[in-house]
């Protein structure tokens, strides 16, 4: 057992827990942060993803005592009002059926904006082949990130 | 369904506490159909519709909203003939109760949560306006004629005076129900047939959305459950001394429902795994303490089979006696004519396993004889039916909350996490949250049964088919090839056998059923009648369906049933028709050959859907194919929904395109040789197909999405293999060493 001191989503969390437990169930378990889902538990469908100092990463993987003071993003945090331009995509483009792998997919995505503004399919989809959907919902995600892209760089549809 | 248009026998109105209108649904004459006894009887009326004074409505959902998005369009279709302003409509989810099971007993599935509650649904939002607009022509003392009803507003056309829906809701809550209503004709609709927004979106971006696994009870500890890999398996013993030593580590004991109560429950729905439950503080404790516990099975006769011996048992049935499920004209002779060529292949179809996103799970409270559990399931009816006979307690003390879930896609018909979780509470006292972890999910799934399909035809020397034998063997009984009442091509001689060997594998409903692994078997045979005749794979099934099938004398039809089903079967014949018709018409079908790829066809009802697939591959890449493109023209009746619509055929498309091409599992020793994402692939982003959608227009009634789309892929991919390399392949998944032969020679 180990006292932590977790910096999310700009607050301060106090945490008292296994060295070994994932980030995931901290997240899920004791700070009841439930937009953050558990997948598969081993970083192959992303469904955990989270920030960890801006970069994408599956909370499923990431032990607690590793974590230090670096700061972490999940779906709750991204925006105040759920106003981040992909979230807003996602909105428009009405992505999500059963919704339960989109928090995940968000994250991937507003990271890869923040790393690529103006990214190109292949690039999309190499930074999202790391986030399964069941329910088929890719294309969408495709277009939604496409469109939140375009308002980022002031570029609209003509 | 004719009893459900008399109005006043299912409808009600009353007054909402507090002022306000309630228009409750029922149907007390479908009562009779429901399952449990319990609730013959006294019949309550629900709230199905209330409105509010300040004009607030609420549609209660009845559904499971699991990803097919019914939790909008019903509530959609009802706000449509109420004429109501979408955005003051609040969507509730119903407590399982058997006051909302009017119509499918309370299960969400078979893609028919909308083909089967569409006149009730309709009926019960048009009345409620009548209600409204004779409450308005009361207050104003006119005849209702002259007003006219829109966006949750009733208008006088001679004063163009208004009222608001909430200013006339106690008004109407006094009025009774009106005997005839005019229900909207298509033309008419406001938000039907517009891709009004899914309503769980917002709070799925803001990561707000709560499914079953979200589930929080105050004082909740966490369970999870190290179960016996082979189905049909029991615990023989276990030790735990170091699981205890784990700080955390609250309780563990076994679970092993004794065979007689198991003989009791429903054998798809009630089944649960022998297995050793470890209840801690965190759901992650009881995870890692499964890794030191020991326990010995007993594997019992599936202990000693694998794949390839379930595969032999299989094939050793082709020539035993088995039940003859239809028998048409006279096959006989046609086979025995030795001047006739016979054509017989072989078609596989494997276990295929789910992989929800959202990994099961169920959260139990037992508390003062009372049973409450949170899960998201499309079976509640059931599930109390299993839980309460797998705990000995009466029904009524089971209460079911039916939360969203994460994809059900058929393994959410299951009890088995409901019983599990209501076991760990009973025996602990305290309420649970039980998680199966992703290896669960996979090792101990209800998978889609395995088919072995051999299909034989009789053709004469001038090349005319003159008979059609299948042989099905299967882990179930349930070959859609086989059933009388499923077949559209017009051969002069049918004969179908059925038979079953003992399953390896638990067995439950997997997205499109028996018709994914009829539809391979029937696709890819049609496709090599129509190569071997030298005729095009298109135009030889519209040959086919030119002529009805004479089905002889409908011996295993129950009376009544002759009428329905005939006309069905017209209705799927002229939808057929009318697909196939469409891609010849509109080009989709050509006889081009693509450079390098292959392009193939295939076509499957789905209740009363019809989906035809073109797929189009590329000989490449890490399999030795590539899917390149899918095109689905659809005929499902009125869509209700288009980007939902697209969106339930992409998903099918995605779907059974992961089960070409990694679906299947491997088992020794009577278990499932994969784990998780890593060795159970599915389709990721990189590997999408371009998909082109086409929906027939039509103003028919609309008859389900969900799964249509899915069995068609398979064989359509099959079939485009085969043009593209001459390898004819008759199973999923394809590998490479499918494919290696012709991709030898096409170096050569």
């Amino acid at each position: 057992m180990g006292h932590y001191s977790l910096k999310i989503n700009n607050k301060i969390y106090p945490v008292h827990i296994e060295h070994d437990t994932p980030l995931l169930w901290v997240l899920r378990d004791k700070l009841k942060l439930y937009g953050t889902k558990y997948g598969c538990g081993i970083a192959q469908c992303g469904a955990c993803t989270v920030h960890v100092e801006g970069i994408p990463m599956r909370s499923c993987s990431i032990p607690i005592d590793s974590i230090g003071d670096k700061s972490i993003t999940t779906i709750e945090g991204l925006s105040k009002q759920s106003n981040h331009p992909i979230q807003i995509a996602w909105e428009e483009e009405d992505v999500p059926q059963c919704g339960y792998c989109q928090s995940g997919q968000i994250m991937s995505a507003a990271a890869l904006l923040e790393r690529i503004p103006n990214p190109t399919d292949k690039q999309i989809e190499r930074a999202m082949k790391g986030n399964i959907c069941r329910c088929g919902t890719y294309s969408r995600i495709q277009n939604a990130i496409k469109s939140a892209a375009k308002k980022i760089n002031g570029l609209h549809d003509e | 369904m004719d009893c459900m248009m008399n109005r006043r026998d299912f409808l009600r109105v009353g007054s909402k506490v507090g002022g306000g209108l309630v228009v409750s649904i029922c149907l007390p004459a479908y009562g009779k159909f429901i399952s449990s006894n319990r609730f013959i009887t006294d019949i309550e009326f629900n709230k199905f519709i209330s409105i509010d004074t300040n004009g607030e409505i609420t549609i209660m959902l009845t559904k499971h909203e699991m990803g097919q998005g019914t939790g909008t369009t019903i509530p959609t279709i009802i706000a449509d003939e109420l004429d109501a302003d979408w955005s003051k409509i609040r969507i509730e989810q119903a407590f399982y109760d058997p006051k909302y099971t009017w119509l499918e007993m309370g299960t969400t599935g078979g893609s028919g949560s909308i083909a089967r509650t569409w006149d009730a649904v309709r009926t019960a939002g048009a009345t409620t306006k009548a209600l409204l607009k004779q409450a308005a022509a009361n207050k104003w003392g006119v005849d209702p004629i002259i007003l006219e009803v829109n966006n949750s507003k009733v208008t006088n056309r001679v004063t163009n005076r208004t009222f608001g829906f909430g200013e006339l809701a106690k008004e109407a809550a006094k009025i009774s129900i009106p005997e005839n209503v005019v229900l909207k004709k298509p033309g008419g609709y406001v938000y039907v047939g517009k891709s009004v927004k899914n309503r769980i979106t917002k709070d799925v971006v803001s990561g707000n959305m709560r499914y079953g696994i979200d589930m929080d009870v105050p004082g909740m500890v966490y369970a999870s459950i190290e179960r016996c890999p082979i189905y049909g398996g029991r615990i023989k013993n276990y030790d735990d001394t170091e699981v205890r030593k784990i700080e955390g580590v609250i309780d563990v004991f076994p679970i092993a429902i004794p065979q007689k109560i198991k003989d009791s429950l429903h054998s798809i729905i009630g089944y649960v795994y022998d297995g050793v439950v470890i209840v801690a503080s965190s759901t992650w404790i009881a995870i890692k303490a499964r890794k030191r516990l020991k326990v010995e099975w007993d594997g019992g006769e599936n202990a000693n089979r694998s794949i390839e011996s379930l595969n032999e048992d299989m094939a050793a049935l082709k020539d035993s006696p088995a039940f003859m499920s239809m028998d048409l004209g006279n096959v006989g002779p046609c086979f025995q004519n030795t001047e006739n060529k016979i054509l017989e292949m072989e078609y596989n179809t494997p276990y295929q396993t789910h992989a929800v996103m959202e990994p099961l799970n169920a959260t139990a409270h037992f508390q003062d004889d009372v049973c409450e559990i949170w899960v998201g399931i499309q079976d509640p009816e059931k599930t109390i039916n299993n839980v309460s006979k797998a705990l000995r307690i009466p029904e009524e003390k089971v209460k079911i909350h039916v939360l969203k879930s994460g994809g059900s896609f058929g393994r959410r018909y299951a009890a088995d996490t409901s019983i599990e979780a209501a076991f760990i509470s009973k025996k602990i006292g305290r309420p649970v949250k039980l998680t199966w972890t992703r290896e669960d999910e996979i090792k101990n799934d209800h998978c889609q049964p395995y088919l072995k399909n051999y299909m034989k035809a009789a053709i004469t020397p001038d090349k005319s088919v003159v008979a059609i034998e299948n042989q099905a063997i299967c882990t179930i009984n349930y070959a859609v090839w086989s059933t009388k009442w499923d077949h559209y091509y017009a051969f002069p001689n049918i004969r179908c056998y059925r038979s079953k060997v003992p399953t390896l594998l638990q067995y439950g409903a997997w997205r499109s059923v028996g018709e994914h692994s009829a539809a391979l078997s029937k696709e890819c045979f049609i496709d090599e009648l129509a190569h071997y005749l030298g005729k095009d794979p298109l135009d030889y099934r519209l040959e086919l369906l030119s002529h009805e099938v004479d089905w002889g004398d409908p011996k295993e039809i129950p009376q009544g049933a002759i009428e329905r089903m005939l006309a069905r079967k017209k209705l799927l014949r002229e939808r057929q028709i009318e697909v196939l018709s469409y891609i010849k018409a509109d080009g989709l079908w050509s006889n081009e050959t693509l450079d390098g790829g292959g392009k193939g066809l295939a076509m499957m009802c789905f209740g009363d859907t019809v989906c035809a697939e073109i797929a189009e591959v590329a000989m490449e890449g890490e399999l030795g194919y590539t899917v390149d493109k899918i095109t689905a023209v659809v005929h499902c009746g009125m869509v209700i929904n288009p980007h939902f619509g697209r969106g339930q055929i992409e998903g099918s498309i995605i779907w059974a395109l992961s089960a070409v091409k990694y679906g299947g599992v491997e088992i020794e020793n009577g278990a499932i040789q994969r784990s998780n994402f890593h060795d159970n692939k599915v389709l990721r982003m990189d590997e999408l197909p371009e998909i082109e959608i086409i929906f027939i227009e039509s103003d028919e009634r609309p008859s389900g999405l969900g799964e249509p789309g899915t069995p068609p892929l398979a064989p359509a991919v099959l079939n485009a293999i085969f043009d593209a390399c001459g390898k004819r392949v008759r199973k999923i998944p394809v590998a490479k060493e499918d494919l290696i032969e012709s991709i030898n020679s096409i170096a050569l």
